[in-house]
């Protein structure tokens, strides 16, 4: 059962990462993205951690992803001339993949079956608790490590806003507090006329 | 039986992928970025099949931070991103050559 | 996997006195540069001066002097720590106080550079005291990422923003290869904690497959970083698109993150197999001296030739890890203090002959400097005698030091190779100072920048010519605080 529900997963990760690197459009490669960390979130299932499958597809698919196809929509790249066929970079490309290929074929697949030390260990049973389990090492021995993570985010926050905000000059906006505090005397102005006479 | 080898492989394949991504597409930044996220998504993948294998959640907590640093980085990158559209109309890396030397 | 029941101890916040004050006084600068008007911002930017000279002072007045561990082993505070911590917080008020009128010039004297600059001292401070993978990673992507958004920050200049995005794509790269590697190293050794990865690298043959792999993935990171050859396709892109006060960070303040960065993780966590990896550091230390001195003959515009002579730079600084011996890092480290001085210097030369709309970055913005300035065409070619080697400054004295940990070392073919690749180096600093003494000025106004810049900048010319007359004084500290050898 495991091992369907792997080489099926794996098959269909896989496929999405391939499409992700070949599709045409933008669009269509974060859409194969989110494919791709859909089916890894199924596998880490497998991989006993939950906590985090869970957080990345709250975390990636419903906001990193969003925000990707936000810029990819909001930039209205041209596709055809985005994507006109690949470059010339193509042939050496294709050589260094195959080498990184060879190399992981021969020291992950071959070499590591021989690691004795890294044996499946027994499923863990149904009342464990693998959030639990993070939580309460977060928060403790990674305290620091937390803390930064979250300076980390500030800088980007910081960085995005620095980057990104810009004050128009002439841009139109409404001014709440001095609409609410108009008076009659600022809008109306009241003009005593003869009435005209006609000719 | 699916060992540890398995895992290893399928996100070896993954990371091998993202590089090839990244030497196909000269062309468009936008996906340059999202291989960099299946890079990063490859990486996550070993971590949490060691951290099972050897039974130390010290793994999982890395992923916890790259995945936390990943979200800050693409917010930068896109940022970047947009702040050399709005001066160059043009996010096609091959035009990226104003400097030379 | 079973969750921990062990008590949990409160940890000790002593140690990391400095980096909680850095990060209290940015959120402070953060809050303040909101209130703070255009005129008002030398507000923010002493506050940021302050926040230095508080750090400083938290680090100076630590009183345990031995290696002390703290975080549950994430965060270490030893000899060296707080020596480079020192040295990182003084270069960073100097490069504040350089980039000050260059930025004041071009509008973009605003809070975010400082904020930035604060953020990206707290990542190097990070690094320098990191004691776990994890905590290497996180400083480096936090030196990284503010790294990033201020190549970026000069958001009218399209030059800028392209040099931005390569940076980070390349960094980004970087970043997941340097991951990559460090996932491997936790297969291979079952821990991220430094200590343990030196224990059970310990007990493992230098030949490990597994083990050489994840080392080559994560010298692609170190690589990078520093910006050796082959990974230095950013370095001179970055340094000449980016505005000069960013460059000025870049190659000063954010390169001792780079050697903290490499002391870590490959001396102090993999030093058992120092063979490997300094096989590898070889093959980068070669072609980083070659290309870099060889290509930046060819520069027209100074930031990108500095940017290749830091690559040679960055050349000699390997050779001093790939030794090996305790002499070798020793030797190391003076060579990246003694080069972010003179980066430092170098850089504050190119802002001090900028004004408003205009950029001193060409060679031929340097021609006929002696005759509108005595003093600073003296200053600058004390720099270049310095980056390239000439006694008595303090450049000469760092390449001897290495070159002669190499000799020692039984390297001699390799020392040979570096004093032959300087003598070429030699030629295009010596070009800067034909064209400032023996050519007429292209450009006849007086120097701008203010005094302080100008005091700062003599004084920084001095402390090269000091340490070039009385070297020992910088040698034994760093005898002093090198407590790991591999």
């Amino acid at each position: 059962m495991e091992a369907v529900i792997f080489y099926v997963f794996g098959a269909a990760l896989i496929a999405a990462g391939v499409g992700v690197v070949t599709s045409r459009n933008p669009v269509h490669s974060a859409m194969f993205l989110v494919l791709a960390f859909v089916t890894s979130a199924f596998l880490w299932m497998l991989l006993e951690a939950e906590f985090l499958a869970i957080v990345l597809v709250l975390v990636y698919v419903g906001a990193v992803m969003v925000l990707f196809l936000f810029v990819v929509m909001m930039l209205d790249v041209k596709i055809e001339q985005a994507r006109a066929g690949f470059t010339r970079y193509a042939p050496l490309g294709i050589a260094v993949v195959l080498i990184i290929v060879a190399q992981l074929g021969y020291v992950v697949w071959a070499r590591t079956q021989e690691m004795s030390f890294l044996q499946a260990p027994p499923r863990a049973d149904a009342g464990f608790s693998n959030t639990e389990l993070l939580g309460s090492q977060l928060y403790t021995d990674y305290a620091y490590p937390f803390e930064l993570a979250a300076v980390i985010l500030l800088v980007a926050i910081v960085a995005a806003i620095a980057l990104t905000m810009r004050k128009r000059p002439g841009l139109k906006v409404q001014d709440v507090a001095k609409q609410v505090q108009v008076r009659r005397e600022d809008r109306v102005r009241l003009v005593s006329m003869d009435a005209e006479k006609g000719e | 039986m699916i060992g540890v080898a398995h895992y290893l492989t399928l996100a070896g394949l993954l990371f091998t992928l993202s590089v090839a991504g990244i030497f196909l597409n000269r062309k468009n930044v936008i996906i340059l970025l999202m291989c960099i996220e299946l890079m990063l998504l490859a990486v996550n993948f070993n971590f949490i099949t060691l951290s099972r294998f050897l039974g130390d959640p010290a793994g999982q907590v890395f992923v916890f931070f790259i995945l936390t640093v990943a979200a800050a980085e693409s917010a930068i990158g896109l940022a970047i991103l947009v702040v050399l559209f709005r001066s160059r109309r043009s996010i096609n890396v091959e035009e990226l050559d104003s400097m030379k030397g | 996997m079973t969750v921990a029941e062990s008590a949990f101890l409160i940890p000790d916040f002593a140690p990391a006195a400095a980096e909680i004050v850095v990060l209290f006084m940015a959120c402070v600068v953060l809050v303040v540069d909101l209130f703070v008007s255009d005129r008002h911002r030398w507000i923010t930017y002493g506050l940021c001066l302050l926040t230095l000279l508080m750090a400083a002072m938290a680090t100076a007045m630590y009183v345990p002097r031995e290696t002390v561990l703290t975080f549950s082993g994430t965060f270490v505070s030893d000899p060296l720590a707080r020596v480079l911590k020192l040295f990182t917080y003084s270069v960073t008020a100097v490069v504040f106080l350089y980039s000050k009128d260059y930025l004041r010039e071009r509008a973009l004297f605003r809070g975010e550079y400082y904020l930035l600059g604060l953020f990206a001292t707290l990542g190097i401070m990070v690094l320098i005291s990191a004691h776990s993978m994890l905590t290497v990673y996180l400083g480096l992507e936090l030196l990284s990422l503010s790294l990033y958004a201020m190549v970026a920050f000069s958001r009218d200049d399209p030059v800028a923003a392209e040099s931005a995005m390569k940076y980070f794509i390349l960094g980004a790269i970087a970043s997941g290869c340097f991951l990559f590697g460090t996932s491997i190293l936790y297969g291979v050794t079952g821990s991220l904690d430094l200590a343990e990865i030196r224990r059970a690298v310990a007990t493992l043959d230098g030949l490990n497959i597994h083990l050489l792999f994840a080392l080559s993935f994560i010298l692609v990171g170190i690589g990078f970083k520093f910006g050796a050859v082959p990974f230095h396709m950013w370095v001179p892109d970055v340094y000449q698109g980016a505005p000069t006060s960013v460059t000025l960070f870049i190659g000063s303040a954010a390169k001792i993150g780079s050697l903290a960065l490499l002391m870590r993780v490959l001396v102090e966590g993999l030093g058992g197999v120092q063979q490997s990896w300094g096989d590898m550091l070889l093959v980068l230390c070669i072609l980083s001296m070659g290309i870099g001195n060889i290509v930046a003959i060819a520069q027209t515009n100074l930031k990108r030739m500095l940017g290749y002579s830091t690559i040679s730079h960055v050349g000699f600084i390997l050779m001093g890890f790939l030794v090996g011996t305790r002499q070798g890092i020793e030797a190391a480290l003076y060579y990246t203090v003694a080069y972010v001085i003179m980066a430092a210097a170098a850089f504050g030369m190119i802002l001090l002959l900028s004004r408003r709309g205009f950029e001193a970055d060409e060679l031929d913005d340097f021609r006929g400097l002696n005759a509108r300035s005595r003093w600073f065409a003296g200053v600058m070619l004390v720099v270049m005698f310095s980056m390239a080697g000439v006694p008595p400054f303090l450049g000469f004295w760092a390449k001897l030091a290495v070159l002669g940990a190499a000799v020692d070392a039984g390297l001699t073919w390799l020392a040979v190779t570096g004093v032959i690749f300087s003598v070429i180096g030699a030629f295009y600093y010596l070009r800067i100072i034909k064209l400032m003494y023996f050519e007429e000025p292209s450009d006849t106004l007086s120097l701008g920048g203010g005094s302080d810049l100008k005091l700062v900048l003599s004084l920084n010319a001095a402390l090269i010519v000091f340490l070039g007359v009385f070297p020992e004084g910088l040698i034994s500290i760093f005898n002093q605080i090198v407590t790991t050898a591999p």
